[in-house]
């Protein structure tokens, strides 16, 4: 590949890859992307591949496999290009059909395409499914379009112009006034001002300086940055360059999470890329300016995501949070000034850079600008990756973009900042999605993961379930994270088994209180939040799993038992077969009965009984009644 | 220098210190569980924890990581402070119930039992020891291992340590006792042992010699000290707030011209293990008249009590053998002349401890020839059940059951072949002119007699002359005497130099 030696031969190379690509040239694109990944892409692929040759249509049809679209929940997707026809849940034995139909025949596939489940009418276009349209896909939007190992892809999206742009025509400090105006905040939890974090950096005494991206991900339910940084490494790196360029920084590392080998995969074709075509490396754009970057592995810890931890760990050892009273910025990585940011905030910045901070400036609300990604999952019908403006409420995202709850079952509340934020109920659904509003209604913004319960999800439950991830994660070194986590998450299971006492609640208060205060890191000082914020807006869950022994969403299994309704019964026989344990007994013409010292409480019996029947009742709270003692059927007519 | 508060009181301190210092050295009280003056904040405990108001902000910080800056508020014990405290410290206590220190402080905040369910912990994860390790004395032997719950201190592997240099500072800086050197390494520590309580006691590398000692001021055993062997530790350093600890201080050689010198060098203490019958260094109840000394003196290693080194009991038969290594055509043919009084006075003394003792002193001829002493010797045998056999016992084995010594002797008067079986053994051992003796006469060209003592030539007339006119010898280092007759000695020397400095030749 030819070395790129100024922001003219760049344009000269861009223009000479769109000169090579016909538009109208058909393109099947695949989502690779790691949910689609795993509903069988893989197989999809080498049948597109299989077929393509077989229809002798290789060098006549493009095929591309491409970053993460988003709508992970009917992956695998293939879009047809240059029309745009979007099919979903696409298996191989689909493809034939698809490549002589669509590809080939220019006709669309019906049962391939989405349904809107209100109007029951049929999409084509991917940007119309309601699932895209009421997102603003700025960031994440191009993942669609790129193969992640081409850098030429992202060349012919316009990639690296902002790098050019800011290398040329612009000196550091004014790179850093753009984001400083820009006002845009931390992607990864901490929301604080990029460009007032770069300047303290830029400040810092001392010659060395780092640039680190944060890509250790650790939320459970979140794959925000996996995705961006799976699909889409150049728009992370060209974000990671311009800081680098602003702050003063000739060295950066990306340090990725143990678990996201394809990333790190990636990001090191991405980097070979980039250093052959001198975007890396001496002198970028003849401009004098060098900056190279290594990828750095994690070692599955969670809390090694904490900026000082991290930062800990890149010195080789172990992840551990250390005090930031003297900010990172200041002493960080070797004592040297380090400047860390999330994925997301450095895929950001070449947008900011290309089309201005003003620009920026006009979406969002008045506190946070910009848009944000969020993983959307849970009881929600359409779960993926979503990116919206700042200021869309939840009940938009939720319900006109996640399409509402499944199931029909009720919305209950979402929770928003993975292990570190909390629960927002129903009355606040109406909630702007901001950084402070989030944090005032007691949660807090966090990555971006958004997890959509429903009146089936015990609060209780979802709160030890936090505090178990965190007893886990917590690297052990303060007393208050260590033993206030683990005493908490000890109440907490003793409610969530019927041994709640009266004054639980007041000694889980009073724990949390300390964690909160006097906690070495955030780990430990937002620990507490999923307790707080349950607490705030569900306390009648706790008092009702504490006092009456009873889970109001029938989850806690200890507290649940199963019944099934003599009135009810037809002793079909059906729960009696399908019982894992054989708890079951009755016969034909026999009224079932579940024996309570077998029952494991998996629900098998619930899910399976006819819903013309209903026959299965989960008790809470309450005693089981004894069986009837006259268990012949007398079946009802009609 | 920056000007602060701290709980209301005006401090001012050098930039770039933290509160906990600057608290500590205005004698404001915070408590710590993982803060060490020598090592690098580790802000693990947060019970250090105080209220700042820094820029307008309130905050909760850790003291001993936090540095002092100008304006800054400090509240050490604010409500919300006390409040935190003390739920740290029940948590910890319910971790550590058992733990001295742990149940001292929480007492300290009116907690008495936990709220939560209480485990059997002695390790409250402070890593003070780990630290130590790694910073001052650069081995990392042990570390931190797992993660949250699972935390604790080990080796690598869980194995033995093969890096660890048994120098136990772990176990030293050890809050609860939770640390054992076994767990580390197969290594048996050695203690150094104290020179003066005559290796009953261990000692540290930097020690004041005895109470006495003059000038009272500590020394580095360069030989123990982990500095000067590996280049690391310095811990006295950061202790010491005279900074008053110069590891590069070298031998002064003074160079005086005098006209007169004075020889008192005194005498060491015959090593009895050359005596193999009788088991010294190999029966653990035999023990020599120094270390009886320092073990009955109240001031002692033990402070005053007789504990057998077998196992700590009290002996009720103790048995004083005269004469080891003295009037001995192997050893030394002298008499060391004070060995039958202090036996005698020992005797007397482990009977006034112990009025159920009886004590049994082997001599060979009773040396009892001050004035007194053969008064003193009657009252031992009439008042303090002190028993004098004529023998020189022939060996000492022991008993295997118990580790009580047998002595195997000829009663002389009665002429009986016999043994006893005994409690303790106290050998008094021969004295021998001090082991620098040697070097000096051959320095000042002194003549040593046949029993390698200083020669006097005239011992009647001149009894502190050396051979060379202004040479003058006294005290041990001449003859064998007591602590009566070498003062009179003394005087007498320097009175004999006055009168040679006096005359003008």
């Amino acid at each position: 590949m030819p070395r790129i030696n100024s922001p003219a031969e760049l344009e000269e190379l861009r223009k000479g890859i769109l000169s090579k690509r016909d538009p109208n040239k058909p393109c099947i694109t695949l989502c690779s992307g790691t949910a689609c990944h795993a509903s069988g892409s893989a197989e999809v692929a080498a049948s597109i591949e299989q077929e393509l040759k077989k229809q002798k249509l290789s060098d006549k049809v493009d095929f591309r496999m491409t970053g993460c679209h988003g709508f992970c929940e009917r992956g695998p997707i293939v879009v047809i290009h240059p029309e745009g026809i979007c099919y979903l849940q696409i298996k191989p034995e689909d493809v034939p059909e698809i490549i002589s139909q669509t590809v080939k025949g220019k006709k669309v596939v019906e049962r391939l395409l989405y349904t809107d489940p209100t109007t029951n009418k049929k999409i084509i276009h991917e940007s119309e499914i309601p699932f895209y349209k009421n997102q603003e896909r700025l960031v994440f939007g191009s993942n669609g379009k790129i193969d992640p190992k081409s850098i030429d892809d992202y060349l012919a999206l316009g990639g690296y112009s902002a790098l050019a742009k800011a290398l040329s025509q612009m000196t550091p400090e004014q790179v850093l006034e753009e984001v400083k105006k820009s006002n845009l905040r931390g992607r990864g939890g901490g929301g604080f001002p990029a460009g007032r974090k770069w300047e303290e950096c830029r400040n810092a005494p001392g010659e060395i300086k780092y640039v680190i991206v944060n890509a250790d991900e650790g939320d459970p339910g979140a794959y925000m940055d996996r995705s961006l940084l799976e699909g889409n490494p150049h728009s992370v790196l060209e974000g990671l360059i311009i800081g680098a360029y602003a702050i003063g920084s000739h060295e950066g590392y990306i340090y990725v999470r143990q678990e996201y080998p394809l990333a790190v995969g990636n990001v090191d074709v991405a980097i070979k890329q980039a250093e052959e075509y001198g975007l890396l490396g001496k002198n970028i754009f003849g401009s004098g300016f060098d900056f190279t970057v290594k990828v750095h592995r994690g070692a599955g810890a969670f809390v090694s995501g904490e900026s000082s931890a991290l930062m800990t760990a890149l010195e080789g050892k172990v992840g551990e949070p250390r005090p930031k009273y003297i900010h990172t910025v200041i002493k960080g990585v070797w004592d040297r000034p380090s400047n860390l940011n999330n994925v997301e905030t450095w895929a950001t910045v070449p947008l900011i850079i290309n089309k201005g901070a003003d620009w920026f400036l006009g979406i969002g609300t008045e506190g946070s600008k910009g848009t944000k990604i969020f993983s959307l999952v849970g009881k929600v019908n359409n779960t993926g990756l979503v990116e919206v403006p700042m200021g869309m409420t939840l009940r938009e995202i939720i319900f006109n973009i996640g399409g509402g709850i499944r199931d029909g079952k009720k919305f209950k509340a979402v929770q928003t900042g993975g292990p570190s934020g909390g629960v927002i109920p129903e009355k606040y659904i109406d909630l702007p999605i901001d950084f402070d509003e989030l944090t005032k209604a007691g949660s807090m913004m966090g990555s971006g993961g958004m997890i959509v319960m429903d009146e089936d999800t015990c609060m209780v439950d979802t709160a030890r379930y936090f505090l178990n991830f965190l007893a886990d994660e917590s690297c052990g070194k303060c007393v208050p994270c260590r033993e206030g986590i683990k005493q908490m998450l000890d109440i907490l299971t003793d409610i969530t088994e019927g041994r709640g006492e009266k004054g639980d609640i007041e000694l889980l208060e009073e724990v949390a209180a300390m964690v909160k205060d006097f906690s070495l890191c955030a780990l430990g000082a937002t620990a507490p939040n999923p307790v707080l914020s349950t607490l705030r807006y569900f306390r009648d869950e706790y008092m009702a799993h504490i006092e009456q022994k009873r889970c109001p969403a029938y989850v806690c299994k200890e507290l649940i038992s199963y019944y099934i309704d003599p009135e009810k019964c037809q002793a079909c026989m059906i729960c009696l077969r399908q019982c894992p344990v054989g708890a079951i007994s009755g016969g034909k013409n026999q009224i079932h009965v579940i024996d309570q010292t077998k029952c494991t409480k998996c629900n098998t019996c619930f899910e399976v009984c006819p819903p013309r029947f209903s026959a299965v009742r989960r008790l809470s709270g309450e005693p089981v009644p004894p069986p009837v003692k006259d268990r012949v059927l007398v079946r009802k007519k009609g | 220098m920056v000007n602060l508060t701290i709980d209301g009181k005006a401090i001012t301190a050098e930039e770039g210190t933290y509160i906990l210092q600057v608290a500590q050295a205005n004698n404001i009280d915070i408590p710590t569980l993982c803060y060490h003056p020598a090592l690098e904040p580790f802000g693990a405990c947060r019970l250090c924890t105080v209220e700042i108001t820094s820029r307008g902000r309130k905050r909760l910080v850790t003291s001993c990581n936090y540095p002092v800056e100008e304006g800054l508020e400090v509240s050490t014990n604010s409500e919300a402070v006390i409040k935190g405290r003390r739920m740290i410290l029940e948590l910890l206590l319910a971790r550590c119930p058992n733990v001295p220190l742990i149940q001292e402080l929480a007492k300290n905040y009116g907690i008495k039992k936990p709220r939560f369910k209480l485990e059997d912990d002695n390790c409250i994860l402070c890593g003070l020891c780990a630290r130590v390790c790694e910073e001052r004395m650069g081995v990392s032997a042990i570390s931190f291992s797992g993660r949250g719950l699972d935390r604790k201190i080990d080796t690598p592997f869980h194995i033995h340590s093969e890096i660890c240099q048994g120098c136990g500072a772990c176990a030293f800086v050890c809050p609860t006792g939770a640390i054992k050197l076994e767990d580390i390494t197969d290594k048996e520590p050695r203690p150094i042992l104290s020179e003066f309580n005559a290796g009953l006691s261990p000692r540290s590398a930097i020690y004041v010699p005895f109470p006495q000692a003059v000038p009272k001021v500590p020394v580095i055993d360069r030989e123990a000290c982990i500095h000067f062997l590996t280049g690391n530790c310095r811990i006295c350093e950061n202790f010491c707030q005279a900074g008053a600890i110069n590891y590069d201080q070298e031998d002064e050689i003074i160079e005086a011209d005098v006209d007169a010198i004075i020889l008192a060098s005194g005498f060491d203490l015959y090593d009895p293990s050359a005596l193999e019958e009788y088991g010294y260094g190999k029966i653990k109840n035999v023990i020599t008249a120094m270390q009886y000394e320092r073990m009955i003196s109240a001031s002692g290693p033990t402070g005053g009590q007789l504990q057998r080194p077998s196992d700590g009991k009290t002996p009720k038969k103790l048995a004083f053998i005269q004469c080891v290594g003295s009037r001995d055509t192997h050893y030394k043919l002298y008499c060391s002349s004070v060995c039958c009084m202090h036996a005698t006075k020992e005797a007397i003394l482990a009977n006034e401890h112990y009025p159920d003792l009886k004590a049994f002193i082997f001599y060979t001829d009773m040396r009892a020839v001050g004035k007194r002493f053969q008064e003193y010797v009657a009252r031992a045998e009439q008042e303090y059940n002190v028993t004098y056999i004529r023998s020189r016992p022939s060996k000492i084995t022991e008993n295997p059951d118990n580790g009580n010594p047998i002595i195997w002797y000829e009663e002389t008067t009665a002429r009986t072949r016999t043994s006893m079986e005994v409690d303790m053994v106290v050998l008094c051992q021969a004295m021998i002119p001090s082991g620098s003796i040697k070097d000096i006469s051959d320095m000042l060209h002194l003549s040593l007699n046949d029993y390698q003592f200083v020669n006097i030539p005239d011992r009647l007339f001149q009894p502190v002359d050396t051979e060379i006119p202004g040479i003058f010898a006294c005290g041990f280092c001449q003859a064998p005497q007591d602590i009566p007759d070498s003062v009179v000695q003394a005087s007498a020397a320097a009175a004999r130099a006055a009168e040679f400095l006096s005359k003008e030749d």
